[in-house]
């Protein structure tokens, strides 16, 4: 094929065009194109929200359908993105101006990112809950969810960790009552053994949960050392932090932890060995409640892969004092997480209807409570345990209850005042310490340097 | 570019070489022909709109302390470059790609060479043979990651059946200890793309001329002689082939470290393509993780030069030998 041109400059100047006509489509496209413009109407339109939780989309659906009752003509779409991917997608999502109108934001490393991308939410809780609105909602939630002053998202729910849960059925069965102390722990794990049962199990490859039970240790040795070494106010390299490694070694090579934890994740891997009754106890947090209830458990063990399988009855049980100091290991919490309305949207007011309703009414609280999943931020707001069925009531209602009141005095951060560099630093130092190819104090003092290079950052 | 070479249709060649015509004649509308522009054009577009400026893009991102997000980016010129070759889990990275080029190549070339060599002998079930060993290149690594994670788990089926053959003091928790994870990953990568080196070998074979294989026979040469000695050497051009995308394929080698291991455990299957992501994504460092993709981007260039130009001079080596003969 021969296309005519009136000569070669034409033709020249036909291809620049062309390129450049091209790149600047490319360019156009990727630009950001930052939309202050109209927020749309409050009360009807379209949002979509991303998030990693409800990781249940039932859980999701049956929130939507609550909000709809108030607000027919508010259509909210729920992207559930895993957890590992969430990142990459939301990343890419709020450079661009596709991305979604409503998203989750989580204390620490994901507010420290993603933040800057969301609009104040002050002004939100102000017009909801009046100008003392801050006395209305959890003070941990609130802190996690603030960054330079500005409230990147109304925090939903509330998590706390720092306990373990036990398969109380396993317990019973052997005759075992739940570890206090590190020797009991030893011994418990030990009677499982010989019974061919698993005893504790833990994702270590993720760094979450590493650090619940490296801060949990740490709080057995001294209380509060892990939240300044967070703060910057005490190195990763004290003494105390160097005992928690190895104190962490010793759960490896006690033979509590089980063989291979460095190559698990907490989820699914550890999650599902625990619902399907192999291990009998897991670190996890308040998050875990749900999985009290004779339906949530249900679900799981369905999840896990688990065809007619029964459910069993969990506990919470305190963190063992490990360290043999007294200590009963304190919890900790942030926020669970948070609704952020993305600054782009061009439906931000019926964005922010949605995440006030939910976050600030006593309705939309009390949905969240019922589910167990994440607790409520609005003070007042507690499960209604008329509506919700234990797996085994007698056993599950006063432990579930005491915990539930215990989190309310709850004041240290879990992930909150720490960087995904210093979260990756405290992967490294427990793998590289439970692996053997550091020693506890090599791998506080690479620990240490790692904080300090992501500060000076 | 081709596309520049336009002739004056229906004028002598003289005038296509630059003559002009006089006066009266040249009121003849030149008409320029453009042969096959239109066709490369969006192509052209395409390749250097976006791969080059990609590229370019990147190489400036590299230059910059940035999460990839922020609006006001910090310039710090080579800064991250001189920081990645002082960074021990870049080099570790580094170590990991070439130990895993060697050994998946190594291995993969001898299973496929032996494969195809076995599947010329006309056994009984070839086909069904051929189609065992090709299956693992059709599956997703997002689908055979879990299985493999559940396989090799403390409590997996590997270690039920060393267990259940006499060889349970074997037992690992293979991946979840580094000693054993990055073989892990070979033993997986091997499985699945040995299929790929069979059937080019394979392919490669059936180009070789029989009466040399017979003439070698009747030389006496036995089985061995004859792959070492005529086979070998025939199909030279695939192995270089395939060590040129063995190597670009380390580099690139993402999708079974971090689906089976996540990079673990502490980074013991860390590679340049998992370390980009978790620096890029995961710890919000766009210039580092940008400074990371450059450099494999110029080993990946370097790595296939070097393979092409020994490939091409054992060749011209070898046509020489057999002219001088």
């Amino acid at each position: 094929m021969h296309l005519p041109f009136r000569s070669k400059k034409a033709l020249r100047a036909a291809a620049v065009a062309a390129m450049v006509g091209m790149t600047a489509l490319g360019l156009t496209a990727c630009s950001s194109g930052s939309n202050q413009g109209s927020s749309g109407s409050a009360t009807k339109g379209t949002i979509n929200w991303w998030g990693w939780t409800p990781t249940n989309s039932q859980e999701a659906k049956d929130f939507i359908a609550q909000f709809n009752k108030k607000y027919p003509d508010i259509k909210v779409n729920f992207k559930l993105i895993d957890i590992t991917s969430y990142d990459a997608t939301i990343r890419a999502a709020l450079a661009s101006s596709a991305g979604p109108d409503l998203f989750d934001l989580q204390p620490g490393a994901r507010v420290q990112q993603f933040g800057p991308y969301a609009e104040d939410m002050t002004p939100v809780a102000k017009a909801a809950l009046g100008s003392d609105w801050k006395s209305k909602i959890a003070p941990i939630a609130i802190s996690g969810m603030t960054l330079k002053g500005k409230l990147t998202a109304l925090p939903v729910g509330s998590t706390y960790a720092g306990m373990l849960w036990i398969n109380s059925q396993l317990f019973d069965k052997y005759g075992l009552k739940p570890p206090t102390t590190l020797n009991e722990w030893k011994k418990d794990c030990q009677v499982f053994k010989q019974n061919g049962v698993g005893c504790f199990v833990q994702g270590a490859a993720q760094e979450g949960f590493d650090q619940d039970t490296l801060q949990s240790i740490a709080n057995s040795i001294q209380p509060g050392l892990w939240t300044k070494a967070s703060q910057g106010k005490a190195k990763w390299n004290d003494p105390v932090i160097v005992k928690t490694l190895t104190i962490w070694k010793d759960l490896f090579d006690s033979g509590i932890m089980q063989a291979g934890a460095l190559g698990a994740q907490q989820y699914p891997d550890a999650n599902n060995q625990f619902l399907t009754g192999k291990y009998a106890m897991i670190m996890m947090g308040t998050w875990y409640t749900q999985y009290a209830t004779e339906n949530a458990m249900n679900e799981a063990i369905s999840a896990a892969g688990v065809a007619g399988a029964k459910t069993f009855p969990i506990l919470p049980i305190a963190f063992p004092d490990v360290a043999g100091k007294g200590h009963v290991s304190e919890m900790y919490g942030d926020a669970d997480y948070g609704l952020a309305v993305a600054s782009k949207s061009k439906n931000r007011a019926a964005a922010e209807t949605f995440a006030k309703w939910i976050a600030t009414t006593k309705e939309g609280q009390q949905v969240i409570a019922n589910r167990l999943d994440t607790l409520p931020t609005l003070k007042g707001v507690k499960p209604d345990f008329a509506q919700i069925k234990f797996v085994d009531p007698n056993l599950q209602s006063t432990p579930v209850n005491d915990l539930l009141k215990k989190v309310g005095s709850v004041t240290e951060p879990r992930e909150a005042l720490l960087s995904a560099d210093v979260q990756n630093a405290i992967l490294a130092a427990a793998q590289s310490v439970a692996g053997g190819s550091a020693s506890p104090q090599q791998a506080a003092d690479t620990l240490e340097k790692a904080a300090q290079a992501a500060a000076n950052q | 570019m081709t596309a520049s070479v336009v002739r004056t249709q229906g004028a002598p060649r003289s005038a296509a070489k630059g003559d002009r015509s006089p006066r009266g004649t040249g009121r003849r509308r030149r008409r320029l022909q453009a042969s096959g522009l239109p066709w490369i054009l969006p192509a052209l577009v395409l390749g250097i709109g976006l791969i080059y400026y990609c590229i370019g893009y990147t190489g400036y991102i590299s230059l910059l302390n940035w999460d990839g997000l922020s609006p006001e980016p910090e310039w710090v010129a080579l800064h991250n470059y001189v920081r990645i070759f002082q960074d021990p889990v870049f080099w570790k990275a580094v170590s990991h790609t070439i130990v895993f080029f060697i050994v998946t190549f190594g291995l993969q070339t001898v299973f496929g060479l032996v494969f195809a060599v076995m599947m010329h002998s006309k056994i009984k079930l070839g086909v069904l043979y051929k189609v065992i060993v090709f299956v693992p290149v059709v599956l997703a690594p997002a689908i055979t990651a879990p299985v493999f994670r559940q396989l090799f788990a403390a409590n997996g089926q590997f270690n039920w059946l060393l267990e259940h053959i006499g060889l349970g003091f074997l037992a690992q928790p293979w991946i979840g200890q580094e000693s054993t994870a990055l073989p892990v990953i070979m033993v997986i990568t091997i499985w699945q793309w040995t299929g790929l080196t069979f059937v080019l070998y394979f392919a490669a074979m059936s180009q070789i001329d029989q009466s040399m294989i017979e003439a070698a026979r009747i030389d006496g040469a036995g089985n061995l002689r004859t792959l070492i000695s005529i086979i070998w050497p025939s199909v030279r051009g695939t192995t270089v082939a395939l060590a040129i995308l063995s190597a670009i394929g380390a580099l690139k080698t993402f999708d079974v470290p971090w689906l089976v291991t996540v990079a673990g455990p502490n980074n013991a299957t860390q590679f340049l393509g998992t370390y980009i992501y978790q620096t890029t994504i995961q710890l919000a460092h766009a210039g580092y993780g940008a400074a990371l993709s450059v450099i494999l981007l110029v080993v990946a260039l370097g790595m296939a030069i070097i393979f092409q130009t020994a490939g091409r001079e054992r060749s011209e080596k070898s046509t020489i030998r057999k002219g001088a003969r």
